[in-house]
């Protein structure tokens, strides 16, 4: 057994120069991490312990000299703000629909380019640039796409039915901020699947093809139990992701060109992070926003938990070969 | 005979057609929102704004790229990016590398404890870690600075922190051993076994690292002012005519100018980052 010192019950008397080496060790240890565990400390830590402290204030920014402590006031503002209510309803709304659609679209081109087919590469590459363009040039990349004016939507669309002028932005907010938001989330989890399809053996599928199964029950019953788990990861990183989805339905407000405070996007995408920073940045109330924040991350984790509870049953994590 | 050659022509033709219909067809559709985006930067905007839609500009205009860059100030901004993100990128991958291997080398207690805190935080919403650092940068004077970004960049990302330490737990450890024999302290088998080692994990973490500053656009828009801030946010409303109406063809231009380098970074480095990610694995 090598490295047994460690597993040595506690009571055993360890000679000193092991518990000196121990300690060494554990010094080491601690050396190398140092940058991450003093930054966790002072920019995670700290910082959080303040926000919480910050919640239950009635912080603008300025009055720290006559700042007021106030309970729980502000949490319980924030169940009865009904703009609160309206924006987290939209957020799950989109996300309800966005999660699903995303994880089909990124399996669903994760399966295509593990095919052996010519130009794979390529095509890999044109399924992940969206995930590479930055928010401000994707935010345009659709602002432009859908212009009623010089779009190529409507000019699509207008070949089969010349007077539906759509104004995107306007009458489906939504739906455009939803497209975005899959197209530029299709690449990252597309690689992540790819990851996971390439590490399924190739012999359980070919085993399964000799004995009779078709395509679709080789991806239906073998590949699919065995991607759960990449699955999973997906769904919660998507959903952890998109609920606090911020800048993109700022900037996909129409005839708003950047992110100053008071742009208000319109009211479907009206989303909760939005409102979070319009009450701290546009109405200074850092206070009643921190405790918006927390609320968000009760939601967060409570989903998160949710999931990981859900998923004993439906996530299959395979015996290590 | 000729009967089964045909048929089993038609056979492959069909399969052929099964195995690429689809994939091209999903290639034109993420394609075309930015095949769209190239043939606007080309169009005059009397085109832009005629109807019907002008698919291809007869003429194409070059000229919008030089306004794009004349008119933003392009240079100075990319500069200013590529100052922010590379220094970014260079401190936090150096971090994330030293912290991933004392993570997967150097026993302690409350080790296991601590890598699960890594990870953990990645589910606090980052807006809630911001705010309050947000007052903290502005009472310590650090707003309209890039020290922010060097701040965090010094406590490591837990995304590369977790990917140096799935990669560097897949090394021989006799490698360790025998440099241990021969006298060498952590920080040496650090610095000249496992960095040098490290190639695709660095170039994908690197590239990573690198994106982030260069497309956030919230950070800098609160933390920045309009002189010293990045490409990100000049992108935004650079461009609009004298009434203060967006000038869609030259912000293609300049959008695509902006996306450029990224894409070309990842086309050189698609491989690194495909492979970093495989070998590494999520499994954990």
């Amino acid at each position: 057994m090598a490295g047994a010192t460690h597993v040595l019950p506690r009571a055993w008397p360890r000679p000193a120069t092991w518990r000196r080496r121990g300690f060494r060790r554990a010094l080491t240890f601690y050396l190398l991490i140092s940058p991450w565990l003093i930054g966790f400390v002072l920019l995670g830590a700290l910082p959080l312990a303040g926000a919480f402290a910050m919640s239950l204030t009635n912080y603008d920014g300025l009055n720290l000299d006559y700042i007021r402590f106030v309970g729980i006031d502000n949490y319980t503002r924030a169940l009865g703000d009904t703009e609160a209510q309206h924006a987290l309803g939209r957020t799950l709304l989109l996300m309800s629909a966005v999660v699903p659609v995303a994880l089909i679209v990124q399996l669903g081109l994760a399966l295509l380019v593990n095919q052996p087919i010519r130009g794979s590469n390529l095509f890999r590459t044109i399924f992940y640039l969206p995930s590479v363009i930055p928010v401000v040039a994707g935010a345009w990349v659709w602002k432009i796409f859908v212009d009623p004016t010089g779009g190529l939507l409507n000019a699509m669309i207008g070949t089969v039915a010349p007077d539906a002028n759509i104004r995107w932005l306007i009458e489906y907010p939504t739906v455009v901020l939803a497209l975005f938001t899959i197209w530029g989330a299709a690449g990252g989890g597309m690689v992540i699947f790819l990851a996971g399809l390439q590490g399924i053996p190739a012999e359980y599928r070919e085993a399964a093809m000799i004995d009779g199964a078709s395509r679709f029950q080789v991806n239906r019953y073998i590949t699919l139990p065995l991607l759960t788990p990449v699955i999973f990861f997906n769904l919660v990183m998507g959903l952890i992701g998109g609920l606090q989805i911020l800048v993109q339905p700022m900037l996909l407000t129409p005839g708003v060109l950047a992110m100053n405070p008071g742009v208000i996007p319109p009211l479907d995408n009206y989303l909760y992070v939005v409102h979070a920073y319009t009450e701290i940045f546009v109405k200074q109330l850092f206070g009643y926003g921190a405790a918006l924040l927390w609320i968000l991350f009760a939601v967060v984790l409570g989903l998160t938990l949710l999931l990981f509870k859900t998923s004993r049953r439906w996530v299959f994590y395979g015996v290590e070969p | 005979m000729s009967v089964a050659v045909a048929r089993q022509r038609r056979a492959s033709v069909q399969e052929t057609g099964l195995r690429y219909g689809p994939v091209v067809l999903a290639a034109v559709v993420f394609a075309l929102p930015l095949f769209w985006v190239l043939v606007t930067s080309l169009k005059k905007q009397s085109e832009y704004n005629s109807s019907p839609v002008v698919i291809v500009p007869p003429e194409p205009q070059w000229v919008n790229y030089q306004l794009a860059v004349t008119l933003a100030d392009f240079w100075r901004f990319a500069g200013n990016s590529l100052v922010l993100s590379g220094a970014y990128a260079l401190i936090v991958v150096f971090v994330s590398a030293l912290v991933g291997y004392g993570f997967a080398r150097h026993r302690a207690p409350g080790r296991n404890q601590l890598f699960i805190l890594v990870l953990a935080l990645l589910i606090v919403p980052t807006f809630v870690q911001f705010v309050p650092q947000f007052v903290l940068f502005a009472r310590l004077g650090l707003t309209n600075t890039y020290w922010p970004w060097i701040l965090w960049a010094l406590g490591g990302s837990p995304f590369a922190i977790f990917l140096f330490r799935q990669f560097f737990a897949s090394f021989p450890r006799e490698l360790d051993d025998a440099a241990e024999v021969d006298g060498a302290g952590p920080l040496r088998i650090f610095f000249q076994i496992y960095l040098p080692n490290a190639g695709p994990a660095i170039a994908a973490t690197g590239i990573f690292m690198f994106l982030w500053p260069w497309g956030d656009y919230l950070y800098p828009s609160l933390l920045l002012h309009q002189e010293n801030t990045t490409l990100a946010v000049r992108m935004a409303s650079a461009y609009s005519d004298p009434h203060g109406n967006p000038w869609q063809t030259v912000t293609m231009a300049g959008v695509v100018l902006y996306v450029l380098p990224l894409i070309l970074l990842f086309a050189f480095a698609q491989r690194f980052i495909i492979r970093g990610i495989v070998t590494t694995g999520i499994k954990g």
